[in-house]
């Protein structure tokens, strides 16, 4: 309780305001900086008898973000301890895209679409200059200030790369957003990734839902395949190679406009080019930025004409970082089952990425409500050609999977 | 991260030779100061990353005996006493087969922690293991504190213990750039400047990459960029072997990058940087002793009686506020 009283300021100098909610490692508060007067987002992480010391993940973030300055990077204003807590102290942001994208009373035109896009995009492609992935791109983590300026952030699964033959884990990313090389558990990868995962989130502002919803990580790939076909070694060439290859059986792709039939020709070339197979042939963020689609009509809305939900029982509105916690989902669901599903396991040792993808989809249906799944969309279709949960499909060997998790980077190398 | 100029090490963490000098004072008369108001320097670290000085009340008679307070630590025997531990650091880090580049990380923590404190108020023991757990950490090549203690027969509990007091005095910044990249970076340069066989330049990059290793036990990496640091250590090591026209390369990097410097300003740094590698010292063992025994009765345990009575007391110390510790190392 202590928390909330207003008059209580932290370190001398951060007025503290509301809890905004419980993040993944500890609870986040607005607080006002009174050195400054401005509104900021506070994250207190708890220290405890780690046996590991101050958490991984905090500890990305703060190296990085220190680091990284950008109009459409999250600013981390300043770092302390503090009474057994480690506080990180953000510039606060009203609302992010997943906010916006699922508000049913927003409506995104072409113009505002490619202006969020653009935020996104550059945003990245600075992370990238700076040799930094981000790793962990979804609308959730794109935040977006008061003056419609679009963040990025969320840094804790952020790796900075670059170093030839460096090898990293695949298991990044919420699962929908997920590169088809990671998913076939690739160690070596690059900044395509996070261009797969911004086209995803290109996609989910056109369609105002997420385009590919992977159950699993076959699923998903299957999904994948289900909307761009199946990938051929002269398409992608090194796709034999990757460590976790699985053939799957051949779907021809269907036009890329029956997904997106309100799209302009620019969209689709785009997006087209974002989703390519091989990451060696996948557009760069940067000649993503170049791209006529952001030069030709119309052009992209200026951040601060651009819709924002406007209710405030929305929690997620007054969220600073990385929460999702207040929303209890209220609409049984049957996705929960998925829980148990055996691929589950891919996420063992992650069980907090595991746990926010799991929000994500309650959060989704909650929010989606009885529009949700029979919605009759393209991406729901039930490919018969998987006939659902192929029986004995070959899996990735779970029990490689779980102690490369463990090591989730933190291998030992040269 | 590959962007030294927009970096924290460059806006906040290359000093001139002056405020070098200056932080060093800072830090030493900051432990003067704990000596005259608590009778002892060492501070306490609580796995929270709080702070505290002793009770001064256990010292209240000593304080009245001016005679038996200990002497502190010169600015020089601080010195020595950093040296000590930062070869001890690049000991500890060979014996774990740690790649370059986290020696070269935890060496930078360590300095720049005691750009902060001094050794009477941080046992630089501690200090020195926890830049290597941090540097690790880091740079994404973990070492359980457990693995690390267990390696050196030390107690892992004190690195976790350090830990947030580094990461505070770093000013969480934490990202650092040493020169061996910048010399496999400038070699790998040469290979196109001069088509130099690749057997000799590798040559020289190992030879360099040598020089580099006594460069960074010196204050040089706090003075200048991992640049400079590198081709500096590049010529050196090209004095001794003779495998490229040194100065032709400077004016070839000079003239693509359109720099404003000018060679015989970089020369002068170079010069600089030799100097640092040439004046290095390293105690003697009897200078060591010497300081040794000064520091301990600093801490507070010259004779066993007064560390056993002062640990126990240290379990009801009275905690200075995290706020002033906050305040306190920063901010220079």
């Amino acid at each position: 309780m202590a928390e909330l009283d207003p008059s209580k300021k932290v370190a001398d100098r951060y007025l503290k305001r509301e809890v905004l909610g419980e993040g993944t490692y500890g609870v986040v508060y607005k607080a006002i900086d009174t050195q400054t007067g401005q509104t900021v987002a506070i994250k207190k992480i708890r220290l405890g008898k780690q046996k590991e010391g101050v958490n991984f993940t905090a500890l990305r973030e703060i190296k990085l973000l220190k680091e990284l300055k950008d109009p459409n990077i999250i600013e981390l204003i300043d770092a302390f301890p503090h009474k057994g807590n480690l506080h990180l102290v953000f510039e606060f942001m009203e609302t992010d895209l997943e906010a916006v994208i699922r508000d049913r009373n927003i409506f995104l035109s072409p113009a505002d679409i490619k202006s969020f896009l653009q935020m996104t995009l550059k945003g990245l492609a600075y992370c990238h200059k700076k040799w930094v992935l981000h790793r962990d791109m979804k609308p959730n983590n794109l935040l977006i200030g008061s003056n419609g300026q679009l963040k990025l952030a969320d840094f804790g699964l952020a790796r900075i790369f670059g170093s030839p033959d460096r090898r990293f884990t695949h298991q990044v990313f919420a699962r929908w957003y997920r590169a088809p090389e990671l998913l076939f558990g690739t160690k070596q990868y690059g900044s395509a990734v996070d261009v797969w995962a911004a086209a995803c989130i290109f996609a989910e502002l056109l369609l105002r839902r997420p385009f590919l919803q992977g159950s699993s990580d076959i699923d998903q790939l299957g999904k994948i395949f289900a909307a761009f076909g199946t990938p051929t070694p002269s398409q992608w060439p090194d796709i034999l190679y990757l460590p976790d290859y699985v053939e799957f059986q051949y779907v021809p792709a269907p036009p890329l406009r029956s997904f997106f039939p309100m799209a302009s020709d620019d969209t689709l070339d785009l997006l087209s080019k974002m989703f390519a197979y091989d990451p060696t042939s996948r557009i760069t963020i940067q000649q993503a930025l170049e791209h006529r689609y952001f030069s030709s009509a119309p052009l992209p809305t200026d951040p601060s004409k651009l819709p924002r939900p406007t209710s405030r029982q929305e929690p997620t509105n007054s969220r600073g970082l990385d929460l999702n916690s207040n929303e209890v989902p209220t609409v049984p669901s049957p996705r929960k089952s998925r829980r148990v599903m055996p691929d589950r396991e891919a996420f063992e040792g992650n069980a907090y990425k595991a746990d926010r993808l799991d929000d994500h989809v309650s959060e989704r249906e909650a929010a989606a409500g009885n529009t949700s799944k029979n919605e009759a969309v393209p991406m729901s279709l039930d490919f018969s050609v998987f006939g659902g949960k192929p029986p004995n499909r070959p899996t990735i060997n779970s029990a490689d999977r779980s102690h490369l998790k463990r090591k989730l980077d933190l291998e030992f190398q040269q | 991260m590959a962007d030294f100029q927009t970096s924290t090490q460059r806006a906040k963490w290359i000093l001139n030779p002056h405020e070098l000098v200056g932080r060093y004072k800072a830090a030493n008369q900051r432990a003067i100061e704990a000596l005259e108001k608590f009778g002892a320097t060492l501070m306490v670290v609580d796995a929270d990353g709080s702070l505290s000085y002793p009770d001064p009340l256990i010292n209240s008679k000593e304080n009245a005996d001016k005679h038996s307070r200990p002497k502190p630590l010169s600015i020089e025997e601080e010195q020595f006493m950093r040296v000590f531990y930062e070869n001890k650091l690049q000991e500890v880090c060979n014996n774990f087969h740690f790649p370059h580049k986290i020696q070269a990380t935890a060496l930078i923590y360590f300095k720049r922690f005691y750009l902060q404190w001094s050794v009477m108020q941080h046992n630089p023991k501690n200090v020195m293991l926890t830049c290597i757990y941090a540097a690790c950490k880091i740079e994404e090549n973990h070492v359980s504190a457990e693995e690390l203690g267990k390696g050196i027969s030390q107690d892992h509990q004190i690195i976790l213990n350090y830990e947030m007091i580094v990461y505070q005095s770093l000013e969480f910044d934490l990202i650092v750039y040493a020169p061996y990249r910048s010399v496999e970076g400038y070699v790998h340069d040469m290979e196109e400047v001069f088509h130099e066989n690749a057997e000799r330049l590798q040559m020289l990059k190992e030879a360099a990459s040598l020089e580099v290793d006594k460069i960074m036990l010196t204050d040089a990496p706090l003075l200048f960029p991992p640049g400079q640091l590198a081709l500096a250590a590049l010529r050196r090591s090209n004095e001794v072997h003779g495998v490229i026209d040194f100065e032709r390369y400077l004016d070839s990097i000079l003239s693509r990058q359109n720099s404003a410097h000018i060679i015989s300003e970089l020369y002068e740094r170079f010069n600089s940087i030799d100097s640092w590698i040439n004046k290095y010292a390293f105690p003697s063992e009897k200078d060591l002793k010497h300081i040794n025994r000064k520091l301990k009765s600093c801490w507070g345990l010259g004779s066993n009686d007064e560390s056993k009575k002062r640990e126990k007391k240290s379990k009801h110390k009275s905690k200075k506020s995290s706020n002033e510790m906050q305040n306190m190392p920063s901010h220079t």
